[in-house]
């Protein structure tokens, strides 16, 4: 791209927050009550697995891909490619995520532990992607029925697995790390340009994760 | 006065035509100014429609009839250039909806562009845009952005030898490589330039738009507004108490006249989801348009604010 300085975030963004409101607003309208299932249900995981339940255990990652996934095919590709040709190549990456979410739940060597503050740091996050993030809408101009929910947008999806996988046992499920990550960048940026105030919800994310990883591993 | 049961029905009937006047009222108001393409001598209305973002809308058919409605407003004031690019998401199939909607209106000219790096590709893409419209032809088809411009221009220059469009183009934006862009405007047989001029941003007009009024090269004026944000920011401010001599009745208005009025300009594509607005510029195209004394009157008012 030449002249790449001369260009702001403003410059990418395609449609207009009306379009991709609306469009939020349908995709949860084809769905209802299914944001529901996904936020009860990954909750129910969750706290199962906590409490140490060996399904809860086997399922969490397999459960995330699922949401991931799900994501991926029908917000990302069949929706929001629509106004948004970049979406495809997001589309693309969540698919890998999920595809890494479903390798990863057979990986059984959790001997490194992770510090208090990451546990508790991450229970945060997750509290915040389920419960919180759907109802920041209700603070900004949309309305609840463009609410985004875990498993149904990308946002609340990737910070609850984000907050997940900050307080999970072991190396190698950081490798879940930096497709979420990177999302959360894009999606700050998107929101940035259209002037949503919900552009440091993604930012934040990304800051308190980075904090949380500088915590020593031990307790 | 005797009411009879003929004079009632007779009241009903005239009542009915009542929005019939009214719609051929505003397409009379338009009266837009029309400026010839130097290559041809065919003259196409000076005020266009820009769809970037405000035709992105998706599959949504609340919006798609909006934009219809925006087409069917634009055609009826007496528009003809709409233009569009494969890198607007799904702006063209909004156009093919409305054009099939309004049953593909003759006065349209369309205009497209070519947006891909892989030069083997370019044909392909054509193809795919022209099946988005659902019209036989383009009008005009540009290289968006300069794109490998050098692959995409000979091909283009084949095409509109065999008939398959009628006019050959380039684009850029904001003000982006315009040494590149004069350059091909001094070496090719272009037809058209498509570029950013508006009352702030007006570095065209030292090299570009001469050099385009020399060389008989139309000129298209995309971002008028820049993106609506020059409106936004004079929204707020008043007119000037002589813009009666600029014949605008508004800002946008103010903006649009001042671009139209420049000799070199061709064309300006304002976008817009709303009717009134696409009413108004079309209405700026018209009437009373400034000289180069109140032309240079606007800018000094505009950049003191």
């Amino acid at each position: 791209m030449s002249e790449w300085w001369t260009y702001t975030p403003g410059d990418f963004l395609m449609f207009s927050p009306r379009v991709y409101v609306r469009l939020i607003e349908r995709y949860n309208l084809d769905f209802w009550p299914l944001q529901l299932v996904f936020v009860i249900g990954m909750l129910a995981v969750i706290v199962f697995a906590v409490m140490h339940v060996r399904l809860a255990k086997i399922a969490l990652l397999p459960a995330f891909a699922v949401a991931w996934a799900f994501c991926a095919w029908q917000f990302l590709w069949l929706r929001y490619a629509t106004i948004n040709w970049g979406a495809t190549y997001a589309a693309m990456a969540f698919f890998l995520q999920a595809g890494l979410l479903a390798i990863l739940s057979f990986d059984t060597d959790h001997r490194i532990a992770v510090s208090r503050w990451r546990r508790y740091g991450g229970t945060v996050l997750v509290l915040f992607g389920l419960l919180v993030h759907p109802l920041l809408d209700l603070l900004s101009t949309r309305s609840l029925a463009a609410a985004e929910t875990f498993g149904m947008m990308p946002d609340p999806t990737a910070i609850t697995t984000l907050g997940t996988v900050l307080a999970i046992r072991g190396r190698r499920p950081l490798l879940l790390l930096p497709i979420p990550l990177l999302w959360c960048a894009f999606s700050s940026l998107t929101l940035l340009a259209m002037e949503d105030r919900g552009a440091i919800v993604p930012l934040a994310s990304i800051v308190f994760v980075a904090i949380l990883l500088l915590t020593p591993t031990r307790p | 006065m005797r009411f009879t049961r003929r004079s009632v029905l007779q009241g009903f009937a005239l009542a009915a035509t009542l929005p019939v006047v009214r719609h051929s009222a505003h397409a009379q108001v338009a009266g837009v100014t029309r400026r010839a393409i130097p290559s041809s001598g065919e003259e196409i209305p000076a005020i266009g429609l820009g769809t970037w973002i405000t035709f992105n809308v998706g599959d949504d058919p609340v919006l798609k009839d909006e934009c219809a409605a925006v087409m069917a407003a634009f055609f009826e004031g007496g528009g003809r250039m709409v233009d569009s690019s494969p890198m607007y998401g799904s702006s063209q199939p909004t156009i093919g909806y409305g054009l099939q909607k309004l049953k593909y209106p003759d006065r349209l000219f369309s205009a497209e562009k070519v947006w891909i790096s892989d030069p083997a590709s370019g044909a392909e893409q054509i193809e795919a845009s022209r099946a988005y419209w659902g019209v036989e032809k383009f009008d005009l088809m540009q290289v968006h952005n300069l794109v490998s411009w050098q692959d995409h221009l000979p091909m283009l220059f084949e095409m509109k030898a065999k008939a398959q469009l009628r006019y050959v183009g380039i684009t850029t934006s904001e003000g982006r490589r315009h040494r590149e862009i004069e350059s091909i405007m001094a070496s090719q047989p272009i037809d058209f330039v498509q570029l950013t001029y508006n009352i702030l941003d007006r570095e065209a007009e030292e090299r570009i738009l001469p050099l385009a009024q020399e060389k008989g090269i139309a000129v298209i004026v995309n971002r008028p507004f820049r993106q609506g944000s020059l409106i936004r920011q004079l929204d707020d401010e008043p007119l000037p108490e002589w813009v009666a001599e600029t014949g605008a009745r508004n800002w946008a208005q103010f903006l649009l006249k001042f671009i139209v009025s420049h000799p070199a300009v061709t064309c300006a594509i304002p976008a817009t989801t709303r009717i009134d607005h696409v009413r108004e510029n079309l209405e700026a195209g018209g009437g009373v348009l400034p000289d180069e004394a109140t032309r240079r009157r606007m800018a000094d008012y505009v950049e003191a604010l």
